[in-house]
């Protein structure tokens, strides 16, 4: 009975003694002002999905200063960084992921924020270790314009040509109706009985007597002079 | 916050750059008003105005490897305006064109550079190799194909250096320089299983460690010179130290200055000692436990050697050493174990695989050929592993990786040559496959057209006699017919498909189909077929090194056959050495091959030829004296002017190269100091490219005047970076005429870092910067303008003599949301077609920007053909023509103009090869390829029919009418 505890209790301090041991590592590591950069990628909820999808993901950081690979978790560390302002692209070639700006100041702060190439002052923070999500899917292709009935017929213009055609062809087949005809035949009488001159005729007989007197006119100036 | 550059606002000369006096007056121009305040109003030009421009030449010459150093020619030709030929402007209904828009999609070949490690896979059910190369990239081979089955490309700088590749349940790979990384791959997938980052305190001792791994720990030693050896282990997973570090006590350690006097051949460290009378062979096993040193004077395996230490290749299964390179030393049982089997020769390969009769060692004879031959350990032959007769062609081989059947004796054998390439050889001497991998690594690529056909020959010449009467003429126009009848009788008689495929060399309707000529750095000569992608001959030339230019003496015209010149520094010497060869069959011209007694400094073809075609190269050498290649072309010179670029003193001189009767002389005309008061460094040059041609002299404005262009075809781009007490770094961009030396436009920005990318076409000029201020990336472009009326009348040829007016500049600059790596302009035919910039990313994508969305006029007030202004370019996925390949380390990016108007095709290097067309302004030459012939023809058929149809209605209705 007496055995258990003591064996916990020197498992306890075995466990103590290397957790000492290993943050003591870490700190040699960071000592001399190289620092790390963690976060997560999250694959997108995507049926496609290719069954590696990690291993066509790359994080890039400053264009390819640094590179970083992911596991299998989709986690991932980019070592022996030095302090600086640093842009985390994940490089995927079928979705598209958002940039986000690292900033580690000299006391080994960090601070990660949304990139903003405008205003380059403005920060909105994101939480770090970072987490990654894909936005979207790459639109490589633009889509083909197809024929499509219904496009074509709600088309201004066919609707345009279309709708006299139909008044055309409906209009006859209206004049069966006896009354209709006879309304028709009425307005057409009207239109005749109403002894209006032809505007084109007034126009003609208008312009072409004006410019005879004017020719004449001139004819007689000539003839003056 | 915009980033409109101030700069738009200063006056148009470079105020920046200050001009040392030059030689002559002519770098003294005097400068006159900019040319934009011209009040007339000028009538609407039509725009496609074909421009006699005079013609230009420049040429790219990189001699140094690492900085971005160009010597860059122009000079000016009046030209003689060229007969058009319409027949890029026809209507394509051709079918066999339908296939070749599979290609636009492009075409990508994947390279991993030259082959540092590679270990056999034989665990994993996929059998695989895996490979560490030189160009920091690890990869899976296909055992079978040689094809990437996965591949992990790390940083190009030291800090992704692969030093220790180890395969065995996992992969296990160490990169970089102090602080190392230590990374567990799963061989299957390729996905990273473990990453920890190893540090060593004292970073002086860091270049002499040694790293392997020993019973799924790894191994880490550095030797201390004159006293100990430092081994440490660390569990491979998590990093976690076993045990402190132990130190060997090894006094004898000494490196000489010889060369590899001291060498680690995993798990033992040898050293020949130097101060003993009769010399040592002292050797240690780091990692055994007691330690014990063992000893052998050098005389008694070998008599008078004087301690040169070789270790053996491809992954020994036995750790051993090649003495003199001659003798075979293995290690075994804790001592020295000499073979009887002499190394056959100095450069010969050697290695001890595991094969089904135990440890065998086999050996590479000859430094040409395949020419196996293996021992047991105690000396015998083995007849099964053995090639007496080289059957192929490889330079020099040296053994990667040997794997065998346990059961037979079947071997295969990874072989590395010295011009980059990878062989899987099976051991009767089979290739089973073959990788180019010096491809990784272009320095110089040329388009080249390919010879027409005997028929399209014949046809050609037909038009070439110009002597006789009309009948003559009728009488040679019949006798091409009757030969073209009875080509295509004898054609349909034989039954041979009329289409022509892929394979035949031959020119195509639009010029589609070429040679690309690619020289790599390993001095591997290559033509590659754009179409399909596969080597049409290849051609390794040992002592070719440093700066790289092909120029285009001769395109192929019947009956004189294609010529390219590739000037290039000899390996040994230094001094220049000109190649010339035929692209199309890859055979050297001797005639034309010279190596010269001086180094180059500069070297151009000239536009006239002479009776052969054939266009003579112009050099200038480091004495400033010229030669003319071949030497009759001489009197051709006149009216010659090249300039003279160095890169770390920011000094450009230009030269003017006359004919006097004599000889050709060279004097220096100007000379120009571009870094003002500091020190300066030119990161960039860029001038016209020679296969372009301007044809349109402005642009119309809104309110239906012209806005004029000045289009200098000797004009260059030098972007220079330089350090400011004020702004710390300060990019400059200087245009320069480069026949006069006179400033043309100039702007800087301050706080920035200039990319080694600048392009230029017409009057457009762009370049890239980094600012630091805001970082980001920011690319500035520059337009040049006459102004609204024009300087000297229409179809008169420029001269920059003449000319004394300074153009009005135009600047602006935009955020590129992106770090490119490479960039160049499209080219097209006649230039009639929009103009895009070509952007290779660091992300592995290339994408077109429209210059409508960089343009310096952006944003003008009152201008509706423009655009407004907006600080961050677009770079959305529908721009990107590589798709959803990625290319990693794009480097460079070339262009060249097709048959077709619309089309440029275009070809990215780097790592990886991408070929694809570029169509700037849609194909509006070409039919869409889901074109519907058949409802066209359903349709015109319908139609002819229902109009015979009404006709026939029609005529019996007239008729029943008149019977009426």
């Amino acid at each position: 009975m007496f055995r258990l505890p003591i064996s916990i209790i020197t498992f306890g301090i075995v466990c103590c003694a290397f957790a000492t041991v290993r943050s003591q590592s870490i700190e040699e590591e960071l000592g001399n002002g190289r620092y790390v950069i963690e976060g997560r990628v999250f694959p997108p909820d995507d049926s496609e999905l290719k069954s590696p999808w990690q291993i066509d993901t790359r994080i890039h950081v400053n264009g390819g200063e640094y590179i970083g690979f992911i596991k299998d978790d989709g986690s991932f560390t980019i070592h022996n960084v030095p302090s600086g302002s640093y842009v985390v692209e994940i490089i995927n070639p079928d979705y598209m992921y958002e940039p986000v700006r690292v900033e580690i100041n000299s006391k080994g702060k960090y601070r990660a924020r949304k990139v903003n190439y405008i205003q380059t002052s403005q920060v909105i923070q994101v939480p770090y270790p970072l987490r990654m999500k894909a936005l979207a899917k790459f639109r490589y292709f633009q889509v083909r314009e197809q024929w499509r009935l219904t496009d074509f017929l709600f088309n201004p213009m066919i609707i345009m040509m279309v709708l006299p055609l139909l008044l055309i062809m409906i209009l006859p087949k209206m004049m069966n109706d006896p009354e209709t005809k006879e309304d028709l035949k009425n307005i057409s009488n009207m239109a005749k009985m109403s002894e209006l001159p032809e505007m084109s005729e007034m126009f003609t007989s208008l312009f072409s007597g004006g410019a005879t007197k004017a020719n004449a006119k001139s004819k007689q100036v000539k003839k003056r002079q | 916050m915009n980033v409109k550059e101030r700069g738009a606002s200063r006056k148009a000369a470079g105020r920046e750059v200050r001009q040392a006096s030059g030689k002559t007056a002519a770098s003294e121009k005097p400068r006159a008003k900019g040319g934009g305040c011209c009040n007339r109003r000028c009538k609407r030009a039509a725009a496609a105005t074909p421009h006699r421009a005079s013609l230009h030449t420049c040429i790219h010459t990189h001699t140094n490897k690492h900085s971005d150093l160009r010597y860059c020619t122009a000079y000016t030709v009046h030209s003689t305006s060229s007969s058009i030929h319409y027949k890029n402007f026809v209507f394509v209904t051709d079918t066999q064109l339908k296939r070749l828009f599979i290609l636009v999609t492009g075409r990508r070949q994947t390279y991993v550079g030259r082959i540092k490690f590679a270990q056999f896979d034989t665990v994993s059910t996929a059998k695989k190799i895996i490979v560490a190369t030189e160009e920091n990239v690890l990869a899976a081979l296909h055992l079978k194909t040689g094809e990437i089955v996965w591949r992990h490309v790390f940083e190009s700088d030291s800090s992704g250096n692969i030093r220790l590749l180890h395969v065995g349940d996992k992969i296990t790979t160490v990169t970089g320089d102090n602080p190392y990384l230590v990374r567990g791959w799963d061989s299957a997938t390729g996905v990273l299983m473990s990453e920890w980052s190893l540090t060593m305190q004292d970073g002086s001792r860091a270049e002499f460690s040694e790293f392997w791994v020993q019973n799924g720990l790894l191994v880490h030693m550095v030797p201390i010179y004159h006293s100990h050896i430092e081994v440490t282990m660390y569990n491979l997973m998590t990093g976690s130290n076993r045990g402190a570090t132990s130190k060997l006590p090894a006094s004898w350690i000494d490196p000489g200055q010889v060369i590899s006097i001291c060498l680690f051949t995993a798990p033992y460290y040898t050293c020949v000692s130097r101060d003993t009378p009769s010399r040592m062979l002292l050797s240690i096993n780091v990692t055994s436990n007691p330690i014990q040193v063992i000893r052998r004077s050098l005389s008694s395996i070998m008599q008078g050697a004087p301690g040169h230490l070789r270790a053996l290749d491809g992954n020994s299964v036995i750790p051993g050493l090649i003495v003199e390179d001659k003798k075979i030393v293995l290690f075994k049982n804790n001592d020295f174990k000499v073979l009887n089997t002499d190394v056959p020769h100095y450069i010969a390969s050697a290695t001890v695989a595991d094969t089904a009769r135990g440890p065998v060692v086999m050996q590479i004879q000859s430094s040409r050929g395949y020419h196996l031959i293996a021992h047991t350990l105690s000396g015998e032959l083995v007849p099964e592993v053995h090639s007496p007769d080289s059957f192929y062609d490889i330079e020099e081989p040296e053994l990667l990786a040997v794997t065998c059947a346990r059961d037979q004796l079947a071997c295969r054998l990874l072989m590395n040559t010295v011009d980059e390439a990878v062989h899987l050889v099976q051991q009767g001497g089979v290739i089973l496959w073959s990788r180019e991998e010096s491809l990784a690594n272009i320095k110089s690529v040329e388009f080249v057209d390919l010879p027409v056909s005997e028929a399209d020959a014949a046809l050609e010449s037909e038009f070439d006699q110009k002597e006789g009467s009309v009948w003559w003429s009728f009488v040679r126009r019949l006798q091409s017919q009757v030969q073209q009848l009875q080509v295509l009788v004898e054609r349909l008689r034989s039954g041979e498909v009329l289409e022509q495929g892929p394979a035949s060399l031959h020119r195509d309707y639009f010029n589609l189909h070429r040679i690309m000529v690619l020289v790599t750095e390993a001095g591997k000569i290559f033509g590659m077929d754009n179409l399909s992608g596969s080597l049409v001959w290849n051609l390794y030339l040992p002592t070719l090194s440093g700066a790289r230019t092909i120029l285009t003496r001769r395109a192929a015209r019947h009956p004189h056959t294609a010529m390219i010149t590739i000037v290039g520094t000899h390996a040994d010497t230094g001094n220049g050495y000109i190649v010339t060869l035929d692209p199309i069959t890859g055979r050297i011209v001797p005639e034309h091959t010279v190596q010269l007694d001086l180094g180059i400094l500069q070297c151009m073809t000239l536009q006239e030829t002479g009776d052969d075609q054939l266009r003579a190269l112009v050099i200038l050498d480091e004495d400033e004296a010229v030669q003319v290649y071949p030497p009759s072309a001489a009197s051709l010179v006149h009216n010659v002017h090249m300039y003279v670029a160095d890169p770390d003193t920011a000094i450009v001189k230009g030269y003017a190269i006359r004919y006097n009767g004599r000889e050709v002389v060279s004097e220096r005309t100007w000379s120009s100091y571009l870094g003002g008061s500091r020190l300066a460094r030119i990161v960039s040059v860029s001038s016209r490219s020679r296969l372009e041609r301007v044809r349109s002299p402005g642009r119309a404005l809104a309110d239906r005047s012209v806005l004029y262009k000045y289009s200098n075809p000797n004009l260059v781009l030098f972007v220079l970076e330089k350090t400011d007490p004020t702004h710390k770094d300060v990019v400059v961009s200087v245009v320069l005429d480069a026949v006069t030396g006179a400033v043309v436009g100039a702007s800087s920005h301050r706080r920035a870092r200039a990319l080694p990318l600048a392009v230029h076409a017409d009057n457009c000029f762009a370049y890239m910067y980094r600012s630091d201020k805001h970082r980001r990336v920011e690319i500035a472009t520059m337009e040049l303008y006459e102004g609204k009326d024009r300087w000297s009348p229409a179809g008169e040829p420029f001269s920059s003599s003449a000319s004394w007016r300074a153009p009005v500049v135009e600047r602006q600059a935009y955020i590129l949301p992106a770090l490119p790596t490479a960039a160049a302009f499209t080219i097209t035919e006649r230039s009639l077609t929009d103009r895009h910039v070509l952007l290779g990313l660091s992300s592995g994508g290339v994408v077109e920007v429209p210059w409508s969305f960089l343009e310096a006029r952006r944003g003008a007030v009152g201008e509706e053909s423009v655009l407004p202004y907006l600080p961050e370019l677009p770079l959305p996925a529908e721009r990107v023509l590589s798709y959803n390949l990625t290319l990693p380390r794009l480097a460079a990016l070339h262009t060249s103009p097709a048959g077709l108007e619309s089309t440029s095709l275009m070809l990215a290097t780097g790592l990886d090869l991408f070929y694809t067309r570029v169509a700037p302004s849609r194909t509006f030459d070409l039919l869409k390829d889901d074109f519907d012939y058949y409802l066209i023809t359903i349709v015109l058929a319908a139609l002819v029919l229902a109009t015979y149809g009404t006709k026939y209605l029609a005529s019996r209705k007239t008729l029943k009418m008149a019977w009426k």
